[in-house]
């Protein structure tokens, strides 16, 4: 899928998706994204199996990720290049809105 | 008091995905326990009389689930119960606050529109069959005797009244999407 077809369908991206794919910045499992993203946002955001069952499975079907390896059964996932772009456009996005509330606070 | 209990077309009666979760949560409270749901639990599924349980039941709807779709939810915890043609229903063991498959809107809504597709798919296979039927009832009425319009009014009738139904059950899924 082009580059602006990815933008269309990605952005602006549910809290959800945007912090599954900041996670694969790094390899991990769907276990492993769980506790990275709760840890992260201090246990506000506790992904469940399902939300990450089909969150990876749109992210890979549209190549924002890979799978590089199999542990007993368990997929494990990375950000590819064409992710990482969305992932930038997306946090620059995100930055724009943090300044703004900056402002209101 | 018998130990064992038969629910029949349980699937038919509670058609919302977070309804039917429910349905077995409570039954499990009571103490009425399942081992294993199979391809013909929709119709008929029987339940044992155990101590009561607290379970969070999952209905899940997976067409083609890929190899780690299994291994996923079992990592987080869940227990498969089984599954009736692409119906995946998983569990839970909980104590306070109630575990989460999906664990956004967007994620639900995903869930409850597969589930949605699903039944489109039997809508139209029984709308086709029930127009199939009423028009080689027509074109060859002047052919047929009692006994075979009998049974292409018995056999048009009920795919009508079978394809109202999983229209009231799409509209309803649809009414009830976001939980």
């Amino acid at each position: 899928m082009n580059i602006e077809k990815l933008r269309k369908r990605f952005i602006p991206m549910s809290e959800t998706m945007f912090y599954i794919l900041y996670s694969l910045q790094e390899e991990r499992h769907g276990y492993g994204i769980m506790q990275f993203v709760k840890e992260l946002t201090n246990g506000r955001i506790v992904l469940g199996a399902g939300t990450i069952y089909q969150s990876l499975c749109k992210l890979e079907g549209d190549g924002l990720i890979e799978p590089v390896k199999e542990e007993d059964r368990k997929k494990i996932y990375v950000i590819t290049k064409a992710g990482r772009t969305i992932l930038l456009e997306e946090a620059r996005r995100i930055q724009e809105i943090y300044r703004c509330v900056e402002g209101l606070l | 008091m018998s130990n064992k209990k038969a629910a029949w077309f349980s699937a038919f009666i509670n058609v919302v995905p977070a309804d039917y979760e429910k349905w077995l949560e409570d039954l499990a409270l009571q103490g009425w326990n399942i081992d294993k749901i199979g391809q013909w639990s929709s119709i008929r599924m029987v339940f044992k009389h155990t101590t009561p349980k607290h379970y969070r039941y999952v209905f899940d709807m997976q067409a083609a689930p890929k190899k780690d779709y299994k291994a996923t939810y079992e990592q987080f915890g869940w227990e498969f119960v089984g599954q009736m043609a692409s119906a995946f229903i998983w569990r839970k063991e909980y104590d306070g606050e109630r575990p989460e498959s999906f664990s956004d809107a967007e994620s639900v809504i995903k869930r409850n529109t597969n589930v949605m597709y699903a039944v489109m798919v039997s809508f139209i296979l029984f709308l086709i069959t029930a127009v199939a039927l009423t028009v080689c009832f027509i074109l060859f009425f002047n052919t047929l005797n009692l006994s075979d319009i009998l049974q292409y009014v018995l056999g048009f009738t009920l795919s009508y009244l079978f394809t109202l139904y999983l229209g009231y059950v799409i509209n309803k899924i649809r009414k009830n999407r976001l939980r």
